[in-house]
């Protein structure tokens, strides 16, 4: 008897069932069967197991292929090893590296490993090494001797892969400044005598500093310690090595990636001199290998991003303007929190470009109406919007801005649209979303190759928001009361009445806001949109920014008129803003509506609740008088034509209608 | 295990002929030199999950004695 079984019910194929496949000798099933289980970004061990099978079928050009893949499918080192040695042998059958180059290692403590390493983190970027390999912790003999086998190598990079434990630096130093500047000097030493003899770059690795502390805490508060001598010493080195035309790989940064304990195991350097854990290693060799890729011109120029899902959550074509998420509130943070991240990138020199299955109507109007947007139309090198394939938009980009696909990376959440630029223009780096929009940002920041070769205080400078942030830093370090603390955050407010895209927001506010709230009404959507369509109802929302970020759409009130006065029914401010005196700008904009109203006295209630004990004492603070007390609520007025005018100096307020 | 610990082998050694017996020491392979057996050491105890004492991976008489001590202490069971 047959048995078929049920197409409607697809069996999950698993890794195990793959693996099995491979012990039957069935390397061709096995392929179909990893791809299945390995979905789009398979692990390293599935991206190794992938390039064993087509290696045993002879396709030895997608064996390479995959061992690649292995360095960009997580920090594994055993499947890294053995990808190594698979890519070493089948490279022959690979299409040609976008580069070569000849990369001496020197190195303080065992460095067979990160050569290994180095090799397949360089070649995954393009870059084929040739390298030597000093002979162990030999590489001041390397240097100062001129007829060193080193510089017979005839390197094009020379690559200073030292440790901690080759600082020379006590455990108290009395003068600091002297010690730290005659550690400095032994360094730059080696990099004067290099640039003598050869005209290799030198690649030289910042310490990861111990986690020791024979001080304690105490420690750094102390400039003579031996930890704070070795920071000083990486920071006057880094600072030391642009001048030089020296690149450095910033490893503290690294090894508090991955925690101290864990970069630095103590039984591998006591049994092997091993001065980074193994599964380390790969890290440092990406990082390395994208130094090195960018000294050689291979840097990234330009991100290509989506929108729908990328920039801000939703798709504008069918939510509209206000029904896509961005900005306020937990569903729109992590993309306001991406564009953070990609407009750091624009305004450190990397070029923006935007392409976007979309009507282009509908896409620029939210980069000029959407109130969340922090890129603007100005920041996009290139605008693609259209319902072309991506890999047709991405050449259209490419055209626009005269520079070739290999200078592009590519952004998208679709892994359908990821998978149709990786097949069709391979030359373009596809930077693969997770599906968190959380996680963007890390994902952004894991992508290694727009590591810049050199910068400028000048790129920066050309901003104006730069300039502005300098002379506002000046400001805010003076502050030492707190009205120049107000001023130096250099605060602007946009108040509006409530409007149809902001209601999401507003009825989460009301909802949500428990400290800062006078009278914890929780009103719905739906009743606040009838307060707003209501003759009666003052309804205003406020925005705040400040010098260092954008704090949205964070308070808000709704009064209504009764007679000649104007009584407040809701007031309330996200406690991410308190202690900026919002509420006096508040108070403010509430007489003013009052006055244009002909009211002569606004009146506010305080309901106390058990969380908005922090609201109990303001209106007395801007000026509002007692006027009745029932049950603990209490009832205010602040008469328009009796008492001084209420003006906060400190918000500028832009009105809008 | 001993189909695992032979994966291992061949990965940290980059050589598939390796066949492992309760006998093979480190005399018996061509790669496992002293750097081979620090890659060695690291990828059984990222493998296995388990966390070798020093040195203790060179004081195992043969693979059978080291496969007796994955079996007792393996915290992680590969595939």
């Amino acid at each position: 008897m047959m048995v078929v079984r049920s197409l409607s019910e697809p069996q999950e194929v698993t890794i195990a069932d793959a693996d099995d496949l491979v012990r039957a000798g069935k390397d061709e099933e096995a392929i179909v069967a990893y791809t299945a289980a390995g979905g789009e970004l398979p692990s390293a061990s599935v991206c190794l197991s992938l390039a064993r099978c087509h290696e045993r079928l002879g396709s030895r050009g997608e064996a390479f292929r995959w061992a690649l893949e292995v360095a960009r499918a997580g920090d594994d080192f055993r499947s890294w090893q053995a990808a190594a040695a698979l890519a070493r042998r089948t490279e022959d059958s690979a299409d040609p590296p976008r580069r070569s180059a000849r990369l001496a290692l020197l190195g303080s403590y065992t460095t067979k490993q990160l050569a290994t390493m180095l090799w397949l983190a360089a070649r995954s970027l393009g870059v084929s090494l040739e390298l030597y390999e000093s002979a162990f912790a030999q590489y001041r003999q390397e240097i100062i001797d001129p007829h060193s086998e080193m510089y017979q190598f005839g390197p094009d990079l020379i690559l200073l892969a030292v440790h901690a434990g080759e600082l020379d630096l006590p455990l108290y130093s009395d003068a600091p400044a002297d010690t730290i500047s005659s550690e400095v000097e032994r360094w730059r030493t080696l990099w004067a005598l290099v640039a003598e003899r050869s005209s290799a770059t030198v690649l030289q690795h910042l310490f990861a500093l111990p986690a020791d502390a024979p001080f304690g805490h105490l420690g750094a508060t102390l400039p003579g310690a031996r930890a704070t001598l070795a920071q000083a010493v990486n920071a006057a080195l880094a600072a030391a090595a642009a001048p030089a035309h020296v690149a450095v790989v910033d490893c503290e940064r690294l090894a508090s990636l991955v925690g101290k304990r864990h970069w630095f195991d103590r039984r591998y350097w006591h049994i092997a001199w091993q001065a980074v854990a193994l599964d380390a290693l790969p890290l440092l060799a990406r990082h390395t290998a994208a130094v090195a890729a960018s000294t050689l011109g291979l840097a990234k120029k330009c991100l290509v991003l989506d929108l729908d899902n990328t920039l801000w959550g939703g798709i504008v074509g069918e939510d509209g303007l206000h029904g896509i998420s961005l900005g306020d509130g937990p569903a729109g943070e992590p993309f306001l929190d991406f564009q953070r991240s990609v407009l750091a990138l624009k305004q450190r020199g990397v070029i923006l470009a935007v392409c976007s299955k979309n009507n282009e109507s509908d896409a620029k109007e939210v980069f000029e109406q959407h109130p969340g947007m922090i890129i603007g139309l100005d920041d996009v090198a290139a605008f693609v919007a259209d319902w072309r394939p991506k890999p047709e938009q991405l050449r259209a980009v490419a055209a626009d801005l005269s520079l070739g696909l290999d200078s592009l990376v590519f952004v998208d959440d679709n892994p359908a649209e990821r998978e149709a630029v990786r097949q069709f223009l391979p030359e373009v780096d596809v930077v693969t979303l997770p599906s968190d929009p959380s996680q963007y940002v890390d994902a952004l920041n894991d992508y290694l190759l727009f590591e810049p070769a050199s910068f400028t205080a000048e790129d920066l400078r050309r901003t104006e928001q730069y300039r502005g942030r300098r002379a506002a830093a000046t400001a805010a370090a003076a502050a030492t009361t707190i009205e120049d603390f107000y001023r130096s955050l250099e605060m602007s407010c946009v108040v509006s009445p409530f409007t149809e895209g902001d209601l999401p927001r507003l009825a989460q506010l009301v909802g949500k806001t428990n400290q800062f709230n006078l009278t914890t009404r929780r009103h719905s959507a739906n009743a606040l949109q009838q307060f707003a369509s209501r003759p009666d109802c003052v309804h205003l929302s406020f925005r705040l920014t400040d010098r260092l970020a954008d704090h949205g759409l964070v308070a808000l009130v709704i009064a209504f008129q009764n007679g000649d006065a104007l009584d407040v029914d809701t007031w309330l401010m996200s406690c991410r803003v308190i202690g900026r005196s919002l509420e006096a700008t508040m108070a403010q904009e509430l007489a003013r509506a009052a006055g244009a109203r002909d009211c002569n006295t606004v009146v506010a209630t305080y309901v106390p609740s058990e969380r908005n004990a922090l609201a109990a004492g303001i209106l007395s603070t801007l000026g509002f008088r007692q006027v009745d007390d029932q049950d603990g609520a209490t009832r205010w007025a602040y008469g328009l034509n009796t008492q001084p005018p209420i003006v906060n100096e400190h918000i500028v307020v832009r009105r809008s209608r | 295990m001993h189909d695992q610990l032979q994966q291992v082998f061949r990965d940290v050694f980059g050589n598939d002929a390796i066949v492992l017996t309760d006998e093979t020491t480190a005399d018996d392979i061509a790669e496992w030199d002293s750097l081979g057996h620090v890659n060695l050491m690291f990828a059984i105890e990222e493998t296995f999950g388990v966390l070798f004492r020093g040195n203790q991976l060179a004081e195992f008489e043969n693979v059978g004695e080291l496969e007796r001590f994955l079996e007792a202490n393996a915290t992680v069971r590969p595939g």
